[in-house]
């Protein structure tokens, strides 16, 4: 076998054309693994609210919490059904939320968008032990004030701490907190007091959703049961994991779908400037493949050793990709998902299997771009390419 | 022969290179047409918004919902000609689980006055203005679902429960660019009666928006603030706007994407640079020699750098060219009408337009020349003797 040390110093020697071709590939790379990493962010920003042993009740027929509407009297219903776990003082352990959105100005770039509110009651802490404050305090129950979730700050317009807004006109509400909660889609929430939301958008009398603790996750389908088989209310049990997947996957599969037909556009202009560098590697060194062959070097070897050195070329410009891309983790993208008609911020999520499937796309790229001029290179006659 | 004609001719010396690079730039090109086709797709809606029609909606949320009454309010206000309103229904066909169509309850009486570049065919029109249970869907819809004049669908909706069997009356089309084909319209009474009967008490009397013609294009913005004034100190305030601004202000929740596309759009055109750079830099490297005999019968640094730069030009310009003759037919004739007939409610228009082509076919062009600038200089700047000596 031809030494791949040889291929290294072709490299080098060239280095102005290695360079501009490895960039192409490089840029192919980012851009692959950005979309990549997004799609991953995805999965993990809205997977990471959900709990095993945690169940949503919405009503019947509705995709998110937004649209739903459970009567108050359900409630009571909802939490003694089956499996749902007590705390220490006999409670049933349950959230009874509201959820609307608010229509909001971004920083940086024009137009509104939707933020979701969400009116929780006092302990919606104690049930989401994720949560703690990295700004401020927590608000006080049963007053006008409000604690934001980390990510919306610097993203919307008027949502710092110590700042207001309106929730309707002439209801002020302060924001006196930023809380943080595992890098869930809760942190791109405002929380307010449930019964100001409530009254300030007319709703009194309904929540949006019910979750619950559950004693253990097997109890889920026993809890499921005793919420769905009462046809009067309407009702639909999800576990909280599964919501949020139905939640994230389409806005997931959106990003997936973009990000690889763009990169297999992107590819097939790179793997061709790969491809231009190979010929001319190839034509330009007839000597060199001349004298491998006259040395012994069989055609097989040649062949190989070319394609090689396209790899290489192709790895080297993957790997900066590659590593440019972990930079993307310190971006946060904020998306519209239309699962819950609000905007969410996402951020990149550099997984090694993430990394792993572009570098082994880029490689790909070089390998397909190598092989036809290898195969030229393989069959140059030694005889003619010595004497020129 | 002119300099320029040379560097023409010089093209054609290595031909399976020059056609490789010819097809990277193609293809750039292609993708480059395709990501701003997709950005002018989604910002069309707005773009071709009527001028004369005010939005008015929730001031805190387009999904809370306004009064009926206040309808009857708008229509007094001075410069509405003629308003009406609607309610997103967020409804679906069960039949049809998978197919996403926007469904919405509207006013019969005055919503195709207000939107008239909705055709529908009269005597279609007046029968389903006299049918409470009756549904106007778009042609695109209608093809896609296979849904004919007489066909009963049942819908179902995220928001309001139960069934709601519906009668398709009759059939739409658009003569614009913005009105998507792939709705479903049905009477708002229908859906009020049906909140009633279900006890669902917020969303009781109440319009998700309503949208005011005023009688002259100058008058929309400021029937917008009279209109707002109106309500001010009621319970729910409103705020309006043009249909432009309304439609703009939608975009702002997909800003991300827009800028994501916008910089993915300058990256494919960074990476035809560098291929168009590379492939000039060989040839350039290559014939040394040649532009060392050209200098020494006298011609200057300059002539042989506007032969390479000229040369990179032609390549790119070629390159975009074909790009454009893949790129023209492939959106209007294939992609184009697909998205339109299937993802109309994201891409009511989906087509390439002049102005893109001719910006792509520049693009390949002026890049083609900027990519040879440090190529030229480095061959201008050949000595003459180091040059000719290369050739031995």
């Amino acid at each position: 076998m031809i030494p791949i040390r040889y291929n290294v110093r072709s490299l080098i020697v060239r280095k102005a054309t290695t360079i501009a071709t490895a960039i192409g590939i490089a840029l192919v790379v980012f851009v692959l693994a950005s979309a990549l990493m997004l799609a991953a962010g995805i999965k993990k920003t809205l997977g990471a609210g959900g709990r095993a042993d945690t169940a949503i009740v919405l009503r019947m027929g509705s995709d998110g919490e937004l649209g739903s509407t459970i009567e108050e009297s359900s409630v009571a219903l909802i939490l003694a059904a089956p499996g749902v776990k007590a705390d220490e003082h006999g409670k049933p352990l349950g959230a009874a939320e509201a959820v609307v959105v608010a229509a909001m100005s971004k920083i940086g770039a024009a137009g509104v968008t939707n933020v979701t509110i969400r009116g929780v009651t006092d302990d919606a802490m104690t049930f989401r032990p994720e949560v703690h404050m990295v700004a401020g305090r927590p608000a006080r129950p049963g007053s006008d004030e409000a604690v934001v979730g980390a990510r919306l700050v610097g993203h919307i317009k008027g949502l710092e701490v110590g700042q207001t807004f309106d929730l309707k006109k002439n209801r002020p509400v302060t924001i006196v907190g930023a809380f943080e909660a595992a890098g869930s889609a809760y942190e791109s929430e405002v929380w307010v007091d449930r019964e100001l939301l409530r009254q300030a958008y007319n709703r009194q009398g309904f929540f949006s959703s019910v979750r619950v603790r559950l004693e253990s996750p097997t109890k889920f389908e026993a809890f499921r049961a005793g919420v769905e088989n009462d046809k009067r209310l309407g009702l639909q049990a999800l576990r909280e994991p599964t919501f949020y997947e139905n939640q994230s996957e389409q806005l997931a599969m959106f990003i997936k779908v973009m990000g690889g037909i763009v990169s297999v556009f992107f590819a097939a202009g790179a793997m061709i400037g790969a491809m231009i560098t190979m010929y001319a590697a190839v034509a330009s060194r007839q000597r060199e493949i001349g004298t491998l062959r006259a040395l012994g070097f069989s055609r097989f070897g040649v062949l190989t050793s070319f394609v090689i050195e396209a790899v290489l070329l192709a790895a080297l410009g993957g790997a900066v990709g590659a590593a440019a891309s972990t930079a993307m983790s310190f971006v946060h993208f904020s998306l519209m998902n239309q699962a819950s008609w609000s905007e969410i911020v996402f951020s990149f999520d550099p997984t090694p299997q993430v990394l792993v499937t572009a570098l082994i796309f880029g490689c790909g790229m070089g390998l397909i771009g190598g092989i036809l001029p290898a195969v030229q290179a393989a069959r140059t006659s030694p005889l003619k390419a010595i004497r020129g | 022969m002119t300099l320029t004609g040379l560097a023409f001719r010089n093209l054609a010396r290595n031909r399976f290179r020059v056609a490789l690079t010819a097809v990277g730039v193609a293809v750039a090109i292609v993708a480059f047409m395709l990501l701003r086709t997709v950005l002018n797709a989604w910002g069309s809606a707005s773009e071709y918004a009527a001028k004369d029609r005010v939005v008015s909606r929730h001031k805190v949320t387009f999904v809370m919902s306004l009064p009926r009454r206040y309808y009857t309010d708008i229509l007094a206000a001075p410069h509405v000609k003629e308003a009406t309103f609607a309610n997103w229904f967020g409804g679906k066909d069960p039949k049809h689980e998978h197919d996403f169509f926007a469904t919405l309850a509207v006013e019969p009486n005055t919503y195709f006055h207000v939107y008239n570049e909705i055709q529908i065919p009269p005597d279609q029109l007046d029968t389903w203005k006299h049918d409470r249970q009756g549904a106007i869907v778009g042609s695109m819809l209608a093809k896609k679902l296979g849904y004919k004049v007489g066909d009963r669908i049942t819908m179902q909706s995220g928001i309001f429960p139960g069934d709601w069997p519906v009668t398709v009356d009759g059939i739409y089309t658009s003569t614009t660019r913005t009105i998507d084909q792939s709705t479903l319209f049905f009477h708002w009474d229908y859906l009020n009666d049906g909140v009633k009967a279900l006890r669902h008490e917020p969303t009781w009397d109440q319009v998700g928006w309503i949208v005011s013609r005023v009688d002259e294009p100058g008058h929309a913005a400021d029937t917008g603030i009279a209109i707002d004034k109106l309500f001010d100190d009621r319970d729910t305030q409103t705020l309006s706007m043009d249909e432009h601004a309304f439609g703009a202000s939608f975009l702002g929740m997909f800003s991300a994407i827009f800028t994501a596309i916008d910089i993915v759009s300058a990256v494919i055109l960074v990476i035809m640079t560098l291929i168009l750079g590379n492939t000039i830099a060989m040839g350039a490297r290559e014939r040394g020699g040649e532009y060392g005999v050209l200098r020494a019968i006298g011609f200057m640094p300059g002539h042989v750098a506007l032969w390479v730069v000229a040369e990179s030009l032609f390549m790119g310009l070629l390159g975009g060219l074909i790009g454009a003759a893949i790129a023209w037919p492939m959106v209007n004739q294939g992609i184009g009408p697909f998205l339109e007939a299937n993802m109309g409610q994201f891409f009511p228009y989906f087509r390439l337009e002049t102005s893109v082509l001719l910006t792509g076919i520049l693009a390949a062009a002026l890049l083609g020349a900027a990519a040879a600038v440090i190529p030229a200089w480095q061959a201008s700047q050949l000595r003459v003797v180091d040059a000719v000596r290369r050739v031995a």
